[in-house]
């Protein structure tokens, strides 16, 4: 490989270094942040109660078998009747439970600061990196990598002779940017570390909808056949007993 | 639930700690994450490191945890003194924050001065409805005062919003067998076996309450659950084995003259006859009469 570059220590020094330490710096400054803004919510009964109704069916729905048909019988019609079933929810509500959350101020807000205090300092910090430092060869990784890797390592250099295992120093941004979570969990507890892909797919998972749950467990709760299993218990303790006995 | 490698773990722990072998920390920290109740212990640890200045500082924020476990500790050992001390500590440390104020309440409640606490909790309720211990503090604190009432309908009303909550049940299961509502208490069984159905002991206990019920059809089901309790058991609960016996006697007794179904189910209690006569003469030899008697007598009716 004759035509390898030869990487200037002054990149090291003054590009890979600072990048690496500022990117640290600003994910702890973040995580004092955003502990400073995140507001103790107290969540609604409501909610609450839906999943625990939930919870609850589920558990008539696993354990129906164990209990009377009696039993079973009354509680299936106190979950899933008609008129005011716990689990039946009315059809209006049903429909707009997604406008209600968004017209909930305190949530809207709340999705506001984590949303602030994730996409401004990427921002800024991503407009910073390409202003000083575009351009860059920053690094070069130890092992040969194949062409598919070169939006992945090489963004913002257009060339393609250089060697994919060549890193840019905007790739290198984004490395440190979603790389970091071990580190971070190193420096500030194992819980604290500020995650940002798993934040991201929070958002995309944003929008859970109680009365959606309630209604599949209603339908779920329908299905099920009462079969008492008690009887056969009798002869498995007879099988117990003289098991003990001989 | 305390899963048995945890259960090890906090064996070889106390047994660590009583002999002064170091660990106190740890020892702490397992027992608040798995809630168990070793008030004595917790207060006698907790209380050692809380004096040794260099060993609180070395806990960092941690030491605050510490506060709090050792005062609600203290309380339920009735050093209210020690619970006292911790609490203004506390209060100094964080003057406005809630958790406190539950504390202070607690120790109102342990002072036994019942309608300040209840209005310190009233006013903590206002501020979060959803306070899980507050309400369980309110159904205690009325349960102390023998106001059994009160504090069922403190506890129903939990359960309204908080139906998972296992415990609850079984207090409510447990209050309404202590005033005899047997069929309340019934209701509150099945939702415990629901719940967790591999607890040998909610099987005994819904069949207890079924077979204190009576009838015929009351038995015979109260009868199905001791059997499972005895195959969930492995037949080690003597209770369950008798309670096998008391059923078929009332069952033979309830359907003098058309008992046919029945006949095939006589070997399970001959089957727990024998078990009785078996463990009994085992385990407690001198009482092998009087269990000959009580068959005896079942048999007879």
């Amino acid at each position: 490989m004759g035509d390898d570059l030869v990487l200037d220590t002054a990149i090291r020094d003054w590009v890979l270094i600072p990048l690496s330490v500022v990117m640290v710096l600003i994910g702890v400054l973040r995580y004092f942040v955003s502990k400073l803004m995140r507001s103790s919510q107290t969540p609604d009964a409501k909610i609450v109660k839906e999943g625990q109704i939930v919870i609850r069916a589920k558990n008539l729905r696993a354990g129906a078998n164990l209990i009377p048909a009696k039993a079973f019988r009354a509680r299936k019609s106190y979950y899933s009747n008609e008129d005011n079933g716990l689990l039946h929810v009315p059809k209006d509500q049903a429909q707009n439970a997604q406008a209600q959350m968004f017209s909930d101020p305190n949530m809207a807000m709340d999705m506001m600061k984590k949303n602030l205090s994730m996409i401004i300092p990427q921002t800024l910090t991503f407009a910073w990196v390409n202003f000083f430092f575009s351009g860059f060869v920053a690094a070069k990784i130890p092992f040969p990598l194949t062409q598919r890797f070169r939006s992945m390592l090489q963004n913002g250099i257009d060339l393609s002779t250089v060697d994919v295992s060549y890193v840019s120093s905007r790739s290198w941004y984004f490395l440190n940017l979603f790389g970091l979570r071990g580190l971070f969990s190193l420096i500030l507890g194992e819980e604290n570390a500020t995650d940002d892909t798993q934040r991201m797919m929070q958002m995309g998972g944003f929008g859970f909808d109680a009365s959606k749950s309630l209604g599949a467990e209603k339908d779920n709760l329908d299905l099920v056949q009462h079969d008492w299993v008690m009887p056969k218990f009798e002869q498995r303790a007879e099988a117990v007993l003289r098991k003990l006995v001989s | 639930m305390v899963s048995k490698t945890e259960e090890e773990q906090i064996k070889n722990l106390e047994s660590q700690v009583d002999n002064g072998g170091g660990g106190v920390w740890e020892y702490l920290c397992l027992v608040r994450k798995l809630k168990l109740r070793r008030s004595h212990k917790v207060l006698k640890h907790g209380l050692h490191i809380l004096n040794n200045s260099k060993a609180r500082s070395a806990l960092g924020p941690e030491e605050w945890t510490l506060y709090e476990q050792v005062a609600v500790a203290a309380m339920d050992c009735n050093s209210l003194d020690v619970a006292k001390d911790c609490i203004k500590v506390l209060q100094k440390k964080f003057p406005q924050s809630r958790r406190v104020e539950r504390l202070q309440a607690m120790l109102l409640e342990a002072k036994g001065l019942w309608t300040e606490a209840d209005k310190a909790y009233a006013s903590l309720l206002e501020e979060n409805t959803l306070d899980q211990v507050v309400h369980k503090r309110r159904a205690a604190m009325a349960k102390a005062q023998g106001n059994m009432s009160l504090a069922i309908e403190i506890i129903t009303k939990y359960l309204e919003v908080f139906m998972a909550d296992h415990e609850a049940w079984r207090e409510l299961a447990e209050i309404y067998v202590s005033l005899q509502m047997y069929k309340q208490a019934a209701f509150c069984y099945e939702e415990l076996i629901l719940s967790q159905p591999t607890i040998p002991l909610y099987h005994l206990a819904y069949a207890d309450v079924l077979y204190t019920l009576g009838g015929l059809e009351n038995i015979q089901t109260a009868k199905k659950y001791y059997a499972s309790t005895i195959d969930l058991t492995g037949g080690k609960n003597i209770k369950a084995i008798f309670g096998i016996c008391l059923c078929t006697s009332a069952i033979g007794h309830l359907s003098k003259g058309r008992n046919k179904e029945d006949k095939e189910n006589s070997e399970l209690q001959s089957l727990s006859v024998v078990a009785l006569e078996k463990e009994y003469k085992q385990k407690a030899p001198n009482k092998t009469a009087l269990l000959n008697a009580a068959l005896r007598n079942l048999r007879l009716n």
